[in-house]
């Protein structure tokens, strides 16, 4: 049984085919690449998986089970995280702060319990506050906590939505775009901590990404997208010689 | 400078920060104690009117400043609260219950407006919020039989029976203020400091990623109302004493917009920003009259000069200093902090091109 | 009988809700930001063409001619003075920025006119046609045609003018306008001079009906509900929300009990929302991300 299967997915827009019958299985414990020029449809697979569009055929299943129609809130719960293109932090909070509603779905505590700060939503906190510790040691987050996101730098800031995603303890981090408007060293660090996550977290990983160099620096299997439509799939070296491939992808770059 | 070395993460959940914040506080409570024994019988009444203001502009800041949905009709659960309160007692329930109680209405009125209003937000929820208003006025002239319609109706004396207590003594009632504007307070930071807080925050920074976090959007925004609902009705039902008289035009769009005023005076998204909001809006009618005796006779004997003013203070804050009083104090704080390094960049606003909201 | 009288009554206080409603929608497209204080241009609008017509004792026709022209100087001013400070704070700011323009307009109105209410009186007030026992005053055809005069010739604009196009571009993607070269920032001041001009034909037209007082901009709050209702961001369901707000308050204050005529436009909005949030004329997206 896979991880995340999507099974004859589509969608479209108005009267453009944005996904058109997309099916995948990614498996636990893979780092799996989605890669296609502009306009293919991968951040609009992402936003099908965390429900943020609704499909309009098809179906996803998450461990085996169908999540179709599961309401978008309920996602995080099921253990995946995501991040997002341009990111979308908590722009007028700390990192720290950030971090903290990353574990949100965690808190046992009700609304009562909060206003009145009862022992256990203390203990709570201090239970949270240590996991997010180990989050920004990972990441190495450990001179921004306090800061505000507004005032960051934008690699930083996408180093923090990777750590809140992390925050969820997720099964499957989906991660979208994560070395875009970065530099080359920072892209560098992006293959380590990728790494990281699928390492020493556990978590499957789920990444559209540009850069060819890093996806088969790290990718177990890679998905080429065109058009909507599934072009092949297969590892890295296979993805790069596949003649369709060169010709939808890296024939238009050049 | 202070810099404070954290040695437990326990640091970061208190409420003070270092020693020298218990020691202002603690000196500002002090005197807040002591003062009814130094001030003036009718400034006294005016500062439990400043502590009414501020429990309702909790209520606001709440549901403006962390939860980032503005509502234009906040009176109506000013009057909602109030009524409640006047028709409870009328009713013969006694005072300790009546209180709670009316908050408890206005918060279930609060979810009940919230749950179809926040299927939307910015706009069309301030606007379905003033909708309301404008009805729920409606609906109080309309009413005699609860609300005795426009001839309006007495308010009952706050006492407790059981000790022969009159709280509407003047001492008694700012104690009485003072003591429930403190539990709004502790509940107002303990929420925000807990899950349900960051929520509320999340929500106003980005629904998308709220949503993709786990945080149920509609519950939790309704949740957000039904709470800023339930504090301004509790202090509705306070300022229902402090009339002693109930009318329909004590409740109105510019009530609304003077809650506003002063969430946007003080300075949104602060706690601090409230208690200076309210004074400003408390003693606002005194520093009217103390502006009329200064100001040439043509202009100050002008009518409508008090809405005037009302309208400039709210352009000039949100031209020139758009994070309110408190916003002010920290600069000058930094100021003094940096003395004499202070650089006035630190503080420059980042201007940016539009941030749209919208799907193109 | 009595339903056409209402209706045609109904209709022509509902087209002056539709063109305050069409001066908020045209903002809110092009910048994004909310004017609370529309209702209160219209009331400077219906002041300047009363002082221009009736205490100056100009032409009708000129006294019309001016006062859109110093009400779109003043839009435009408005926008560089107040909003161009603005660009880019939280709608809230902008917000609570227009009401506060809102109490200084009606007290500034107040100071320099009086509070008592005042008429226009135009070359055709007074005049009646009777219909087969419907009577119509010429007033109320005058709003109903100018109003229909003034879409048509706001249809056109947008569609061939070169800055109705600009215009355009600059509502869908302010970032890709200015890139095109188009001038963003006098984009704005245009807009705002364009919609003032518009809330200053509504008060013209309503001023020989309604009583001028520094009070009249409150009905901006109906016409609001008006652009809600057909679906904010749609021009012609502006004008369309204003009739049906326009016509239903007309037969709520015959047929219903007191206090449901004055709170109809309010139950409309509400309802409204609940069933058909986005309007009659959808136009309202999601963010993408």
């Amino acid at each position: 049984m896979s991880l995340l299967a999507m099974n004859d997915v589509s969608l479209s827009f108005g009267g453009v085919k944005a996904v058109q019958d997309v099916s995948f299985s990614v498996e636990k414990g893979e780092v799996f690449s989605i890669i296609g020029p502009n306009g293919a449809g991968k951040s609009t697979l992402f936003n099908l998986i965390s429900r943020l569009y609704d499909c309009e055929s098809g179906q996803i299943f998450w461990q085996g089970e169908e999540i179709t129609s599961v309401p978008s809130h309920r996602i995080a719960e099921l253990g995946i995280a995501r991040t997002f293109q341009n990111t979308e932090l908590f722009e007028h909070e700390t990192v720290l702060r950030n971090l903290l509603i990353g574990k949100h779905i965690h808190r046992r505590s009700n609304a009562v319990a909060d206003m009145f700060f009862l022992p256990s939503v203390r203990r709570q906190e201090l239970v949270f506050r240590k996991e997010v510790e180990d989050v920004i040691d990972l990441l190495n987050l450990q001179h921004y906590r306090d800061q505000v996101i507004a005032n960051l730098p934008y690699g930083v800031r996408k180093m923090v939505e990777v750590a809140r995603a992390l925050c969820i303890q997720p099964k499957a981090v989906l991660l979208d775009e994560p070395s875009s408007g970065l530099n080359p060293e920072e892209t560098e660090d992006v293959s380590f901590w990728i790494e990281d996550i699928n390492e020493e977290l556990g978590a499957t990983v789920i990444m559209v990404e540009h850069d060819m160099k890093l996806v088969s620096q790290v990718s177990d299997r890679v998905l080429a997208l065109a058009d909507g439509q599934v072009l092949a799939t297969g590892t890295p070296p296979e993805i790069q010689q596949h003649p369709e491939v060169l010709r939808a992808y890296l024939g238009d770059a050049e | 400078m202070r810099f404070v070395q954290k040695t437990s993460y326990d640091q970061d959940i208190r409420f003070f920060e270092h020693r020298g914040q218990v020691f202002w506080y603690g000196l500002l409570a002090l005197a807040v104690l002591i003062a009814p024994l130094f001030i003036e019988r009718f400034y006294l009444g005016e500062l439990s009117l400043v502590f009414i203001y501020a429990i309702a502009g909790i209520g606001l800041m709440l549901l403006v400043g962390y939860t980032g949905l503005v509502s234009l009709g906040h009176a109506a659960f000013l009057a909602i609260g109030a009524y409640s309160q006047a028709w409870l007692m009328n009713q013969g329930v006694p005072f300790p219950l009546t209180l709670p109680l009316s908050g408890f209405i206005t918060a279930a009125v609060g979810a009940l407006v919230g749950i179809p209003a926040l299927r939307m937000t910015g706009i069309y929820l301030a606007v379905a919020t003033l909708a309301f208003a404008i009805i729920v006025e409606q609906v109080i002239i309309h009413w005699p039989a609860v609300t005795g319609g426009f001839t309006g109706m007495v308010v009952p004396r706050a006492r407790i029976e059981l000790i022969n207590l009159d709280l509407q003594q003047p001492i008694a009632f700012y104690y009485l203020c003072l003591a429930i504007l403190v539990g709004c307070l502790l509940i107002a930071m303990n929420l925000l400091r807990s899950p349900t807080g960051r929520a509320f925050r999340a929500i106003r920074d980005s629904e998308i990623s709220a949503q993709s976090l786990g945080i149920h959007l509609s519950s939790t925004k309704t949740l957000a109302f039904a709470l800023s609902a339930g504090f301004t009705g509790v202090a509705g039902s306070l300022f229902a004493h402090k009339l002693g008289y109930l009318a329909p035009d004590s409740f109105t769009i510019q009530t609304s917009i003077l809650l506003l005023l002063m969430v946007v005076v003080g300075g949104v998204g602060s706690l601090h920003g409230i208690i200076y909001g309210a004074l400003f809006i408390g003693f606002l009618p005194q520093m009217l009259a103390v502006a009329r005796d200064l100001l040439p006779v043509g202009i100050a004997q002008m009518p409508g000069l008090e809405p005037a003013l009302f309208g400039l203070i709210l352009i000039l804050v949100l031209i020139y200093e758009p994070l309110g009083i408190y916003g002010r104090w920290l600069k000058i704080r930094s100021y003094f902090e940096q003395f004499p390094l202070y650089r006035r960049a630190t503080h420059k606003r980042q201007k940016s091109y539009l941030r749209t909201e919208r799907l193109r | 009988m009595e339903v056409l009288q209402l209706l045609v009554s109904g209709v022509s206080q509902g087209c002056v809700y539709g063109l305050i409603a069409l001066g908020f929608v045209l903002i809110y497209k092009a910048t994004e930001m909310v004017n609370f204080a529309q209702g209160e241009i219209m009331m400077l609008g219906a002041f300047v063409a009363f002082t221009f017509a009736n205490l100056l004792g100009w032409p009708f026709w000129m006294a019309v001619i001016m006062t859109l022209l110093v009400m779109a100087a003043f839009g435009a001013l408005t926008e560089r003075l107040i909003l161009r400070p603005m660009i880019g704070e939280p709608p809230f700011s902008v917000l609570m920025l227009t009401i506060g323009m809102g109490y200084v307009l009606r007290a500034g109105a107040g100071a320099i006119w009086g509070n008592e209410p005042r008429t226009l009186t135009t070359p055709y007030s007074g005049g009646i046609v009777d219909l087969g026992g419907v009577i119509i005053g010429y007033e109320n055809i005058v709003i109903i045609v100018g109003t229909a005069v003034l879409c048509l010739v706001l249809f056109l604009f947008f569609r061939y003018s070169r800055v109705g196009i600009a215009m355009q571009a600059t509502s869908q993607n302010q970032l890709a306008a200015y890139y095109m070269g188009i001038p963003v920032k006098r984009i704005y001041s245009l807009v705002w001079a364009l919609s003032a001009g518009i809330a200053a034909t509504a008060g013209i037209l309503v001023a020989p009906v309604a009583l001028v007082d520094p009070l009249m901009g409150f009905i901006g709050i109906k016409a609001f509900a008006a652009a809600i209702v057909g679906g904010f961001g749609s021009l012609p369901g502006a004008i369309l929300g204003g009739i049906i707000i326009g016509v239903v308050e007309q037969f709520a204050a015959l047929y219903l009990p007191p206090g449901f005529s004055e709170t109809s436009a309010y139950v409309i909005l509400l309802v409204m929302l609940l069933v058909r949030p986005e309007g009659l004329f959808a136009t309202m997206l999601q963010k993408k991300v």
